[in-house]
């Protein structure tokens, strides 16, 4: 079954000489389970497509279909509940709330779709360990590392079990090092099984996912399959000696 | 080298002299360092695998008595492969360069996809070598070999995507 | 001098990227300066304006009223010239008790006869038209203001009509309506103005019975000293064999400084309200200010921290950041003065009966409105200075604990909002003391509104009593002033409020916020410091008029509108940057 379905998405910004294709007739199928990186130039329109799957703006053109529901023309409420719902959201500055600790953001996602503070802390204090920041929770996001950060806002896009996680950049601002924790945390997801969308044009990150589509001026230059190891390493070693 | 010079001729068929002037113009600052013996050394290599074929020309007033070499269809036939090839362990940067050089030259391949068909395939190894950097425990020695692997697979993957960015904006023009 | 040259391109590079600011700052401190000086210029302000008049119009020292007209009373008045300090005496002039009769009805009034030619003393100044001639008056200035007549016009005096020839001041005089300076038979004063007319023109009055009284004018050998004269003329025997000052011909006397006095009356209202009002708007200036800054303040570290990187040195931070709020602050301080300069003629003189060329703030009230403006821009730029000049740690106070602990368990919106307040506690409390501050202001307001009203009786007709209608002018000015002031003040907090919170929101809109509850939970934070500022404000207020007027007057019920009123008005004015924001696309609000 598709999570995330595209069908000749288009987003233009401007007009005549002003005028700036960022999506341009874009058609996609991710199926549940699957971990698809998108990569491209700066300003090929990765950004705005991940915007557009997932409602934060509005297309030109086209639909997108979210767990088999028309997103591009539905209303604030319901986008705002699919929002709360299915997806999950990681981006490149974070953006935690900066008046809340670390768990009262992971909480937040929780109280926002109804449930109750005694869940939403259960919730908070299980993810904050399993990416690994059980002793941060009670620091506000200014006194945590930039690595630290994201990894609390990968524990609160997953706060209500999304449908999909999109990510923009999740490693953007990150150091080899703290890169390398947030990508763990990534493969821990693909192992789990969950969806998730992200872009970069770090061609490492890119690496990590099972599909790799290349964008090209707001259009789809290439779809690789990355699954499955070809067994070069092995090779390699056994070259060596 | 060699496969180099058979994809120059693959465009029509040259002097000795030409092609060495084509390589450098290929290589560019680079191409100081090559001297015009390699070339007619190479051709006479090529010419005794059968590879490649010359005939006098007419000569011309100025200079007499010239060589102008052209492929043969084994010379073709091997042209092609080279050029389709990209299961190499690491492109050769020399090597790879001259290639798409070739390959717009004689047209007989689209230097934008020998670059893409480069990249999927670097993709696959370093989604490989990545998988693997993370499996293994932050800090083991292990990972280590496995980070180096990653970079340069990193390095070479930034490298094509220059290439791209050239070579799709010559193929625009 | 390449410093003053960046110090001025930053400080300019700035307000040209924020106007906004800019002009918030400066219209809050043009108001509180404007307000402020006025009330610090009304003390002594009439006397001065007297003093100037009577320089003018070569007022007498004293004036002597004696009832009636004839050989007696002229020669208790002549005698005076020997009283002691006296120098010089006018001879004697008589005064009519008649009426004035304009279109709008008819007025007591005072008619003096005059000279065509006045004399020494007392040579009251034309302001408009000429001096009298036969068969034309001229009416006293604050007279014919109230009664509204002008030059041209035809009025009636007891019954013969003339035109008006001229309007003319003197301060031989108390100012209208304290024209009468002694009834018949220097019997209690009513209200009345004062018309003149030439000696001649006076003769039917006399004829006809009006109740007459003669004066005449005294000049002293020094003018300061009139209380050895006003001890004596109480032992000066008069014709009738008693005692000037309580004899059948009694004898009045008024020293220049009594009449100085009397104008003051208007102003013994006037003057608390001003300034009161003055503080309670510099109060709110510093409200709305302080919110500004602390607005600016991240943004105003940001900036610091880039120049530190170029190799600014504090002080030079400092002094930007000092710089363009001491500018802006001493200019609108300069333009405070100034509507105060223009508006001090009408506030201070309110009956028109004096010379106004020299009123407007002195150069206490200057320095003082300075003092409290640069006062106000080194209170607002200070903590943000401090905080950019110490260290570039971005620090935010820990969060009030009980407030998050209890948010949690709330609506999703309130918890927002409560998160917001819970931040920024002083903010919280500014915005609270604005809000009170508003309250105190539309409490007197109400208090004062729902006085009754008496006027002037002036005879024939009442005209309005003009102490009392002075004062409310200046409180609705006051008023007025506080309202521009409450509006301002509340865009600056709920736009603060927006702009701070605007990241937050986005990000709340990202994990599935609605629009509504983003707006609710942005009108929540600025509600919750509202409503104890509203009602906090009413009691304030409630003491500030008992202790100012009159301590026996119940609260109107019209006070319970205040807390609803400032809560709707705060409200709206929070959910429209908060819809604003909702409406944007959250990718939008996210990258802004
Ligand atoms: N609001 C806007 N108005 C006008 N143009 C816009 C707007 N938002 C995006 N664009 C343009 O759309 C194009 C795609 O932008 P987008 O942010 O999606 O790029 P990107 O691939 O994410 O780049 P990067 O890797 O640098 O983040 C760019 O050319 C950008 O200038
Ligand atoms: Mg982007």
């Amino acid at each position: 079954m598709n999570v995330l379905q595209v069908r000749d998405l288009t987003k233009r910004h401007g007009r005549k000489h002003n005028l700036v294709r960022a999506v341009d007739g874009v058609d996609l199928d991710v199926p549940a389970g699957q971990m698809l990186a998108v990569t491209g130039p700066s300003g090929c329109g990765k950004s705005t497509l991940l915007n557009l799957m997932a409602g934060l703006e509005r297309p030109t053109g086209g639909q997108v279909w979210l767990a088999g529901e028309r997103i591009d023309t539905a209303g604030e409420r319901a986008l705002a509940r699919l929002r709360r719902r299915s997806v999950g959201f990681v981006f490149q500055s974070f953006h935690l709330v900066e008046e809340l600790t670390a768990a009262e953001n992971v909480e937040l996602p929780v109280l926002l779709a109804g449930g109750s503070p005694r869940a939403a802390k259960r919730r908070a204090g299980q993810l904050l360990d399993q990416v690994g920041l059980a002793d941060r929770a009670r620091q506000l996001p200014w006194k945590l590392s930039g690595g630290e950060r994201q990894r609390v806002a990968v524990a609160r896009a997953l706060a209500n079990e999304p449908l999909v996680v999109l990510a923009d950049e999740p490693t953007g601002n990150l150091d080899t090092a703290a890169t390398n924790e947030v990508l763990r945390l990534f493969a821990d997801l693909r192992a789990m099984g969950q969806t998730v969308v992200m872009v970069t044009h770090d061609a490492r990150v890119a690496a990590t996912a099972d599909r790799l589509v290349s964008m090209r001026d707001g259009v789809f230059v290439e779809d690789t399959w990355l699954g499955g190891g070809s067994g070069w390493l092995d090779g390699l070693f056994a070259m060596g000696d | 080298m060699q496969d180099a010079i058979l994809a120059m001729l693959a465009k029509e068929p040259s002097h000795g002299y030409d092609l060495g002037l084509r390589l450098r113009r290929a290589l560019g600052p680079l191409g100081g360092s090559m001297n015009a013996g390699q070339v007619y050394v190479t051709l006479a290599r090529l010419e005794k695998a059968g590879l490649v074929v010359h005939e006098r020309s007419a000569g011309s007033p100025d200079r007499p008595d010239r060589k102008v070499y052209a492929l043969t269809d084994a010379g073709h036939e091997r042209v092609t492969a080279w050029l389709a090839e990209v299961n190499r362990p690491k492109p050769d940067l020399v090597e790879f360069h001259l290639k798409l050089a070739a390959a717009s030259a004689s047209r007989l391949a689209d230097p934008v996809e020998l670059v893409d068909a480069q990249r999927r395939e670097l993709l696959r190894r370093l989604a490989e070598a990545q998988r693997a950097v993370l499996a293994e425990p932050e800090g083991s020695t292990g990972g280590l070999l496995l980070e180096g692997i990653a970079l340069r697979l990193q390095a070479d993957l930034r490298w094509l995507e220059a290439c791209e960015r050239v070579w799709s904006r010559r193929a625009d023009a | 001098m390449g410093r003053l040259l960046l110090v001025s391109r930053l400080v300019l590079g700035d307000l040209r990227r924020h106007p906004g600011p800019a002009v918030l700052l400066v219209l809050s401190t043009f108001v509180a300066t404007a307000v402020l000086s006025l009330g610090m210029s009304l003390p002594g302000a009439t006397e001065r304006l007297y003093l100037q008049t009577r320089a003018a119009t070569a007022g007498p020292d004293v004036v002597a009223l004696a009832p009636g007209m004839g050989g007696a009373t002229d020669a208790v008045l002549t005698s005076l010239e020997n009283a002691p300090g006296v120098v010089a005496r006018s001879r004697p002039y008589r005064q009519f008790f008649a009426t004035l009769t304009t279109g709008g009805g008819e007025a007591r009034a005072i008619v003096l006869g005059a000279d065509a030619k006045p004399g020494p003393i007392d040579r009251p100044l034309v302001t408009s038209g000429r001096w009298v001639r036969p068969g034309g008056v001229v009416v006293e200035r604050g007279f014919a203001g109230a009664v509204g007549v002008d030059v041209g016009d035809r009025v009636a005096v007891a019954g013969r009509t003339f035109p008006v020839v001229g309007i003319a001041v003197t301060a031989a005089r108390t100012v209208y309506p304290w024209a009468m300076m002694g009834g018949p038979g220097n019997g209690p004063s009513d209200g009345a103005g004062l018309v003149w007319m030439t000696e001649p023109d006076t003769r039917p009055l006399a004829a006809s019975g009006l109740p007459v009284t003669s004066l005449v004018y005294l000049r002293m050998a020094d003018p300061a000293d009139t209380t050895r004269y006003m001890a004596f003329y109480h032992d000066t025997p008069n014709s009738a064999g008693g005692r000037v000052g309580d004899s059948a011909a009694r004898v009045n006397s008024f020293t220049w400084q009594s009449m100085a006095h009397q104008d003051d009356v208007y102003l013994r209202d006037g003057q608390p309200i001003l300034i009161i009002g003055g503080w309670l708007l510099s109060f709110m200036a510093v409200a709305g200010l302080s919110t500004l800054a602390a607005g600016r303040a991240a943004a105003q570290a940001r900036r610091a921290g880039l120049l530190k990187v170029v190799g600014a040195t504090p002080g030079l931070i400092a002094v930007v950041l000092l710089a363009e709020y001491l500018t802006l602050a001493l200019l609108a301080d300069a333009a405070g003065l100034a509507l105060a300069r223009l508006a001090a003629p009408t506030i201070i003189n309110p009956s028109g009966s004096l010379l106004t060329a020299d009123a407007g703030p002195h150069g206490g009230a200057v320095v003082m409105t300075t003092v409290v403006a640069v006062g106000v821009a080194i209170l607002t730029a200070a903590a943000p200075a401090l905080r950019a000049v110490r260290a570039n740690v971005d620090r935010r106070p820990d969060h009030l604990v009980l407030l998050s602990r209890m948010a949690g368990w709330l609506p999703v919106p309130l918890l927002l909002g409560l998160r917001l307040v819970a931040r920024r506690p002083g903010r919280a409390l500014l915005h609270a003391g604005g809000t009170a501050t508003t309250a105190i202001g539309l409490t007197v307001l109400l208090m004062v509104h729902a006085q009754p009203r008496d006027g002037w009786d002036l005879g024939g007709v009442t005209l309005a009593d003009l102490a009392d209608d002075q004062s409310r002018r200046l409180l609705a000015g006051v008023t007025a002033a506080m309202a521009v002031l409450a509006v301002v003040n509340t865009l600056t907090m709920t736009w603060t409020t927006a702009t701070e919170s605007r990241a937050t929101m986005a990000v709340a809109r990202t994990l599935g916020a609605t629009p509504g509850q983003v707006t609710a939970g942005l009108a929540a934070a600025q509600l919750l410091p509202t409503l104890p500022g509203a009602f906090l404000g009413i009691p304030l207020g409630l003491s500030l008029h008992w202790f100012f007027g009159p301590a026996d007057q119940p609260p109107t019920p019209l006070l319970w509108s205040v807390p609803p009123v400032l809560l709707l008005a705060t409200g709206l004015l929070s959910v429209v940057p908060a819809r604003l924001a909702a409406r944007r696309s959250v990718a939008e609000a996210l990258a802004a």
